[in-house]
Formats: C-alpha cells, sequence, structure tokens
C-alpha cells in the first residue's frame, strides 16, 4: 500500500477574486495524525475542504493544482466518491435531527440508498459506536433521537457516523471548538485509537492541541503553507522564523 | 489513558533505569575497590558512556513533554524534579567513574588498617543506601523515606570532618601509607558528595510530591 | 409642580395601557361576532341527510349538500396536487439559489401572484382553460385554486428551509450524498413541519375562495365526480343559494356556511398542533 495517501502539488485555492491557498505542496502520510494549525484567515480551512471538493459547492470558489489520493487526481474522480473515501466532520456538532443514534450512525448508507441486511447494519452500528467509545454509553438508547446528548458526546456521534462509511482519510475541522475541555479531551484520546486504521487531518487554530495529538503539523500563513514537520520539532526548534512567532504566541 | 499520562509513565520507568544503572555503576566500583579488580572497575568506565547517553535521553524526553504537553501542577513539578534528579544521577555516575579509574591507576590495593582507621567502607555502604532510598521513594512515592536520606547523610558528613585528623594521626605512625591517604582522602570527599547529591535527589522529590521546597534550609527527619 | 406633571405622565400612560387592551380585545370581537352568529344560524340545519343529500328542485324540503361537499373536496384535493409539488420545489430552489437571476425573477412573480386579485386569476383561468375546451370543469377550477395557492407553498417552503443551518446540508454532502438526495432525504424531513404548516395554510386559504371558481367550475345541481364537467362547491353554493329567493335554499346555505367555517377552523388548529408535534429541535 502506498504510504503517501494524500499528495498536493502547485495547490491553490480562490473565493472569485480572492486568493486563499497559494501554492500548497504537501505529503501526507498514511494512518498519521497531521494537524494544520493558523491564525484566522491562513486558509487552512480553506484547504481542508480542498481535499474532499467541499469547498467548489460554495458559489464563486475554484481552485486548480494536483490534490491526489492514493496518486488518483481527487479533481477527476467524481465527487461523491471522494467523499466516500474521505470523510468529514465539523465544528458543531451536526447528526441529523429527525434521525435517531442508529439511524444517524447508518445515515451514510441509509439516506443514500444503499440496502442492507438487518444484521450487517447492527454490525456497523455497533462497531461504529465502539470506536468513539460511545457504545456503552447509548446502546440502550439507540432508538431515541440525539437530542439529549452532551456536545462532546454528539461529536463523537458525528464521527462514528463519519468512521461508518469506512473511509481512508478523516478531515475534521475545528472538531473541539464548540466543546467544553472534558469532552474535547475525550475526543482528543479517541484520535490516538482512530490513526490506527484512519489518516486523520485535523485543522484547529488551538496549537496546544496541535501539540498534544499530532504526530506532523503544518503551519499556514496568510494562505501559504510555511512549515511542515514533525511535531516534535515544530514545537521545540522550529525552522522558520514565522512559525516560532506563532507558536510563542508574538503574533497580535 | 491520556498521551501525557503515558509519556509521564514512560519517562518515570527511563529515570529509575537510569536509577538502577547509576546504582550498580556505585556497587561495582565498590567491589572493585575492596577486592582490587580491575576488569570489574575497567567494566564500569566502559559503562559511563550509557550514564551520559541516558541522561542526554532524559533530558530530550523533558523537552519534549514540556513543549508538546504545557504540563501543569504535579505534572510540571514531576517533570522539573526529573530533569534535576537526572544531572545529579550522572554526577553519581561520574563520582563511580571516578573511583573505578582509581582502581585501574593504583598499584596495589588499600592498606587494611587504613581502610578501617578512615571507616571509608561504613561511608561507602551508607552512601550506597542513600541513593537506594531515593530510589524507593521515587518509586513508590514515598515522602518519608525522601525525608530520612537526610538523616543519613550525617553520618557521611562525620567521616568526611573527621577523616583529615584521622589519617594524620595514622600517617604519623605509617609515613609509608602516605601516597594510598591521599587517595584515600580524595575518595571520602567523592563519596560525600555522592551524599550531597543524594540529598538533593531527595529535596527534588519531596518537591515533587509535597511542593515543598527544602532546598537551603534546615531538614527535619 | 414636579409631582402633578409626574402624575399627569403616569396617568396618561395607563391611559393608554387601556387603550391597547381595549382594541386588542375589539380585534377578537369579530371573529366572535360571526362564529356565534354563523353557528346559531347553522346549527339547526345540520343532520346527517344534509350531509348525504343533493338539493332538492325548488318547493320540496329536505336536500343537503353532499354534491357540493364532494365537489369541494375534489377541487381542492386535485388543487393540491397541483400545486403542492411545484411550490415545494420552487421554494426549495428559491432557498438554494439566494442570488441568481432566476431566482429574483421568481420572487418577484411570487410576490405579485400572491396579490393579483382572485376573480382576475378565475378570469384568466376562464380564458386558458374554459373557452378553448368549451365547457365550465373541475380541473380548470383547480387550475385557478392551484394558481392561488402556489405563492403561499413557495413562500412558506423557502422561509422554513431559509431557517435550517447551513451545516445539515454539509453533513450530508460530506457523507457522498448527491444533492437531489441531500434535499429529499434531509433538507425536507428536518423542515417538514414548516412546509406542512404552509400547505395546510394555502388549503384553507382558498377552501373558502368563491371568485375563481364562478367562472371555471361553475357550479353543478348534482353529484359528480367528473373533473372535466362543471362541479359544485361550498362557497359556490352559499354565493348562489343565498341570494335565491327560495328559503329552503337559504337554509341549504347557512348549513354550507357553518360547515365551511367548521372546516377552515379545524384546519388551521390541526396545523398548529401538527407544526408543534412535528417540529424537529435544531
Amino acid at each position: 500500500m502506498e504510504s503517501t495517501v494524500i499528495k498536493s502539488r502547485n495547490f491553490n485555492a480562490s473565493f472569485g477574486s480572492n486568493h486563499v491557498v497559494k501554492n500548497v505542496n504537501i505529503d501526507i502520510p498514511r494512518n498519521h495524525v497531521i494537524a494544520v494549525m493558523g491564525p484566522s484567515g491562513c486558509g487552512k480551512t480553506t484547504y481542508l475542504r480542498c481535499i474532499n471538493r467541499m469547498h467548489e459547492l460554495i458559489p464563486g470558489a475554484t481552485c486548480e493544482g494536483e490534490m491526489k489520493l492514493n496518486e488518483e487526481d481527487v479533481y477527476q474522480m467524481h465527487p461523491i466518491f471522494v467523499r466516500l473515501k474521505i470523510g468529514m466532520v465539523f465544528q458543531r456538532p451536526n447528526p441529523f435531527p429527525n434521525l435517531s443514534i442508529y439511524d444517524n450512525v447508518i445515515a451514510g448508507y441509509k439516506l443514500n440508498g444503499i440496502k442492507l441486511p438487518k444484521a450487517e447494519r447492527d454490525r456497523i452500528v455497533e462497531h461504529s459506536l465502539t470506536r468513539v467509545a460511545l457504545w456503552n454509553e447509548v446502546k440502550d438508547s439507540l432508538n431515541k433521537k440525539g437530542s439529549f446528548l452532551s456536545g462532546g458526546q454528539q461529536q463523537r456521534l458525528c464521527i462514528a457516523r463519519a468512521v461508518a462509511m469506512e473511509p481512508e482519510v478523516l478531515l475534521f475541522d475545528e472538531p473541539t471548538s464548540a466543546l467544553d475541555p472534558i469532552s474535547t479531551s475525550t475526543v482528543e484520546e479517541l484520535f490516538h485509537e482512530l490513526k490506527v486504521n484512519y489518516t486523520l487531518i485535523i485543522v484547529t487554530h488551538n496549537m496546544q492541541q496541535a501539540a498534544r495529538v499530532s504526530d506532523k503539523t503544518a503551519f499556514f500563513f496568510l494562505g501559504e503553507l510555511v512549515e511542515y514537520d514533525d511535531t516534535k520539532i515544530m514545537f521545540t526548534n522550529p525552522k522558520d522564523n514565522r512559525t516560532q512567532n506563532y507558536i510563542t504566541g508574538r503574533f497580535s | 489513558m491520556a498521551q501525557i499520562e503515558t509519556e509521564l509513565q514512560l519517562l518515570k520507568s527511563e529515570a529509575i533505569n537510569m536509577w538502577t544503572l547509576v546504582n550498580s555503576q556505585l556497587n561495582k566500583a565498590r567491589e572493585a575497590f575492596l577486592t582490587f579488580d580491575k576488569d570489574l572497575a575497567r567494566e564500569v568506565v566502559l559503562k559511563e558512556k550509557r550514564v551520559n547517553g541516558s541522561e542526554l535521553k532524559i533530558d530530550r524526553d523533558c523537552e519534549n513533554i514540556f513543549a508538546l504537553f504545557c504540563p501543569v501542577a504535579i505534572d510540571l513539578r514531576f517533570l522539573l524534579a526529573v530533569l534535576k534528579i537526572n544531572s545529579n544521577l550522572e554526577r553519581i555516575g561520574d563520582i563511580a567513574e571516578g573511583i573505578a579509574k582509581y582502581v585501574i591507576d593504583a598499584e596495589a590495593p588499600f592498606s587494611k588498617e587504613l581502610l578501617e582507621v578512615s571507616r571509608v567502607l561504613p561511608m561507602y555502604e551508607e552512601a550506597v543506601g542513600m541513593l537506594e532510598d531515593t530510589q524507593s521513594a521515587f518509586e513508590k512515592e514515598d515522602t518519608i523515606l525522601a525525608r530520612g536520606v537526610f538523616k543519613r547523610d550525617d553520618l557521611l558528613d562525620a567521616v568526611n570532618k573527621s577523616s583529615n585528623k584521622v589519617l594524620e594521626a595514622h600517617l604519623k605512625a605509617h609515613p609509608e601509607d602516605t601516597a594510598q591517604a591521599l587517595w584515600l582522602i580524595s575518595i571520602i570527599r567523592r563519596l560525600e558528595r555522592v551524599g550531597d547529591q543524594a540529598k538533593n535527589v531527595a529535596e527534588e522529590i519531596i518537591f515533587y510530591l509535597e511542593a515543598k521546597v527544602l532546598k537551603h534550609s534546615k531538614k527535619f527527619a | 409642580m414636579q409631582a402633578s406633571n409626574v402624575k399627569f405622565r403616569l396617568g396618561k400612560s395607563y391611559g393608554f395601557q387601556i387603550l391597547t387592551y381595549v382594541l386588542a380585545f375589539a380585534c377578537v370581537v369579530p371573529l366572535i361576532a360571526i362564529l356565534f352568529f354563523i353557528i346559531r344560524a347553522g346549527v339547526t340545519k345540520i343532520n346527517w341527510h344534509f350531509l348525504v343529500n343533493i338539493p332538492k328542485p325548488v318547493g320540496e324540503t329536505g336536500g343537503g349538500i353532499a354534491n357540493a361537499l364532494v365537489g369541494s373536496i375534489l377541487i381542492i384535493l386535485v388543487a393540491s396536487v397541483i400545486a403542492i409539488p411545484i411550490g415545494i420545489l420552487a421554494g426549495v430552489y428559491l432557498s438554494e439559489n439566494r442570488k441568481s437571476r432566476l431566482a429574483y425573477w421568481c420572487r418577484l412573480s411570487t410576490d405579485i401572484l400572491q396579490g393579483v386579485p382572485s376573480i382576475v386569476i378565475g378570469i384568466v383561468a376562464y380564458f386558458w382553460l374554459v373557452k378553448p375546451f368549451g365547457k365550465f370543469s373541475a380541473l380548470s377550477g383547480s387550475a385557478a385554486l392551484a394558481i392561488m395557492m402556489l405563492p403561499i407553498v413557495i413562500r412558506s417552503t423557502e422561509e422554513t428551509l431559509k431557517l435550517l443551518p447551513d451545516t445539515l446540508k454539509e453533513a450530508a454532502l460530506a457523507l457522498g450524498m448527491p444533492f437531489h438526495r441531500v434535499i429529499f432525504k434531509v433538507i425536507i424531513p428536518v423542515g417538514i413541519s414548516g412546509i406542512l404548516s404552509g400547505v395546510m395554510l394555502s388549503i384553507a386559504r382558498i377552501t373558502g375562495e368563491t371568485a375563481p371558481l364562478l367562472f371555471t367550475a361553475f357550479g353543478n345541481p348534482y353529484l359528480s365526480t367528473n373533473l372535466t364537467q362543471p362541479m359544485q362547491s361550498l362557497p359556490l353554493l352559499i354565493f348562489n343559494y343565498a341570494t335565491s329567493p327560495y328559503n329552503e335554499w337559504h337554509d341549504l346555505a347557512w348549513g354550507a356556511s357553518l360547515i365551511l367555517l367548521l372546516w377552515v377552523l379545524f384546519l388551521n388548529i390541526f396545523t398548529k398542533i401538527v407544526t408543534r408535534k412535528w417540529k424537529v429541535q435544531l
């Protein structure tokens, strides 16, 4: 199996005439946790959304360059297939409010019209919920709607929903910024377990989180990828001055 | 378990390994000193590289944990204590190497009478005992044991203090032992430093466990 | 001097408060009056007989409004079948495309259509659907009513869907759902309560519309279920019979008014209950 799962070469993205992501070259290795950090407006979220082709859904959004998933150009594939292989978890937990917890987890199959035998569905639900450490908490209330879950539990439900599709890559767009500290640490613990089976790319504006959870970190600034290295090196001895200024909080 | 807990556990076991290593160095040096075993002494000198390597690794690991996890409270005190204990242990390792080097360079074993009169052997035993106590205190998180180390240093101080007078008296009777006596003084001084290092380690352990700074203050057992 | 000034202003404020209460009460009075009047006039006329028989020829007692009842139901049903899918889909289009030119013209047309007098719509339907075919028909009546329903359904669908957070759509798209499934399996089910309330309000609105049916469905003294023939409906019956010189027909008109009123009332109450029950807590 190819050890680099996502490759970007000379990747650019814009909103109309606003050039937000400039010439990004990055190799994302398989089964690693990659943190993408940077100040607001640096293009990190835009870049993330380009990976699973959510960026182009915004009117006026364009992008160019190479973005490869396992050596296949993502922009030559049908967007539906891309999103089946690359799952995404958003900032605010967004389980489907009209579906039960069980239906939420297999929403990717059910709402796509993919029919599975009940045994298979049960297996997927149990497997996904166990993967996100939620099975024991909700196994007796699978048919209830998810509104009684706490923020952290709802976010884990969303991760279970993404995991149920067995993607190769999971994208996280500031997944804990809407959660309290305890839920945040529960979700962060998940990342370590998830990386055994998936590759995780996490956009975060919380540097400490990037330091805690990731194997490699990418630092974006004003649309450019300034530095991309092992997290240990980034936080003890970064090579670029801009990175050092950002990490030590010397930017305003 | 959170990632930081895993890292701290790993660091703790690395520190304990270093302790065991330095302990064995000190013991082997004593063995070599007693039995005048030059091969054993050479072993100690060779192993000193491992002690130095271990110190560098623990330093690096502490730096990484600081950078990546921004520890606070007991975790912060633990790391600060481990950093200092690390360099204390490394110095004790140096002392063991020094004693072993003497054994390699010496032409003949020490005279029994000289050893008896200077009480260097009980002093050595006590020093090794202090180090072992600090290791137990660290492993078991036992501050009472750590505090006990301060009292044990009294013997080392006593021997060190009296060594000049005692050896002077001995040399008057046996002037042929002068060279050995000079070496012995040097070893006694070094052992006294081992005691001091062990005391520092005990202070750091109490700082980590109780957040009390006992440095430069009168200690009560 | 200060004290008396303050007293005067307090008094004015109190008086104003009383005035708002009185005027609010005054709004409720017409509704109560209408209900009271019609119930009193019509309640004696209603019985099972009334509901299942067609009107008898003049001079005979008995008779009922069966043809108007069935006719109303059929016409409204067909109008709904025409208007609801178009209205919901148009509402979906408008909520998805805020800025395109087509959306602008669509919104403008919807607003204008809402203000077009119902009789004008009736006349237009007459020229398009009655004259070319040479006869009045229930279908043309349904078409006219459908045109009246459209703006309400479109508007309420658009407003409901606009209130849904974008994150819902994003979550569905990120699961690899094609756009049509996102709309039909996620967006519409979550917004169903708002859409349904819009649909039911539009039905309540057209239930009582008379003018469009004057030149299209025209009315029929017999019970008919043929959509290509003229058909009776409750408002038409009330219009024709209330102004007739026959007392028996007046009775029928009163009874029919009460039925119509109760229908609209229950539809509104039902809408409120269902909306609350089916509302998805976001």
